[in-house]
């Protein structure tokens, strides 16, 4: 038990996960804040600011995404 | 139940599978010439039943006043058409609507199977399914990219001639590696994910709720344990039917803007 760090592995992962996730959590907190400021301002380009908006969170969360998967790969 | 009800409720609090894969390998059922044909296999095939079922009975007959579910289905054919197709593509967006509409009802059925009673199994959280659409997509963008532009598509990529010179070795590498190699890898993973997070979530709190409550006469009070889970399951519930539309909306955006890009490939 002691001085055994595979025992560790998957507490460090999830440390390593939470740690990614940092980023693009605030990255979409600024898309969709500055989305919504933008559809305030401008109601009729609703539309296109959605999409915009969709497009941004779907790129930026690739990050957080691939920090998912590691994690289950780190910890297997 | 999916979930291995050999749960030890007197000290565990939550149930959770001794390997988190059990919830999403199941077995084999019969083998025909070396294709292994489980669960998932026929629900994939469900899945594209169903998907042209919709589109065959949606709009067969085109009549002046459609039923409420003729409108339905021309309502989901004219947002992917206009919403993500015109607005994305642009006019000769039509060429495309047939790839778009197809792979966003299959993952919208597949992604809606998570919710579904009896199946509760998104197909699309297995890495096969969105990695091979995010291939098709993949070879599609390459092959316009490669028909309207020839090899400039590669080279100006790789060498943009728009960059000042002293970055633009590093801007031709980030945009060669991304284009050519994260973006399919980036598409599947993140329909994948979505979708495996979402089933690990509602197993484990709905799975847990419906074991604590089973064994109320083995625990005793201990079984109340059981409300706090289900009532994040339910709520879960509902935040999974957004994100399985909202995944499927997306996979069929992104397809859309890498077949633009590659179409108005210009610098």
């Amino acid at each position: 038990m002691e001085g055994n760090i595979e025992l560790l592995k998957g507490a460090i992962a999830l440390i390593g996960y939470g740690l990614g996730a940092v980023g693009p959590g605030i990255g979409i907190g600024i898309i969709a804040g500055n989305a919504i400021s933008a559809m305030a301002r401008q109601p009729e380009m609703q539309g296109t600011i959605r999409t915009t908006m969709f497009l941004g969170i779907a790129l930026t969360e690739a990050l957080a995404l691939i920090g998912f998967v590691l994690f289950f790969i780190a910890s297997a | 139940m999916i979930l291995a009800t050999e749960c030890d409720v007197v000290n565990e609090v939550i149930c959770a599978p001794a390997k988190v894969t059990d919830l999403f390998e199941f077995d084999t059922w019969f083998t025909v010439g070396g294709l292994e044909f489980t669960r998932t296999t026929f629900l994939m095939l469900l899945a594209a039943l169903v998907t042209i079922a919709v589109l065959y009975f949606g709009l067969r007959n085109r009549r002046l006043v459609p039923s409420k579910f003729d409108a339905a289905v021309e309502g989901l054919v004219g947002f992917v058409r206009d919403d993500i197709g015109r607005d994305i593509i642009g006019p000769d967006s039509r060429k495309y609507l047939p790839y778009l509409l197809s792979i966003f009802l299959f993952i919208l059925v597949g992604n809606l199977f998570e919710v579904t009673p009896l199946i509760n199994f998104p197909i699309t959280s297995r890495m096969a399914i969105p990695l091979f659409l995010a291939l098709v997509t993949y070879v599609i963008f390459m092959f316009l990219g490669f028909k309207k532009n020839k090899l400039r598509y590669l080279i100006d990529t790789a060498w943009p001639k728009h960059v000042p010179l002293g970055l633009r070795w590093l801007v031709g590498l980030i945009e060669l590696v991304s284009i050519f190699f994260l973006r399919p890898i980036t598409l599947a993973i993140r329909l994948f994910a979505n979708l495996v997070a979402g089933h690990l979530l509602l197993t484990l709190l709905l799975g847990s709720a419906v074991i604590f409550i089973a064994s109320v006469g083995e625990i005793g009070a201990k079984s109340l344990i059981a409300v706090p889970w289900l009532a994040l399951g339910l709520f879960m519930f509902v935040l999974e039917l957004l994100v399985s539309a909202l995944q499927a909306y997306i996979f069929t955006l992104l397809t859309a803007v890498y077949i633009e890009s590659s179409i108005n490939f210009e610098h």
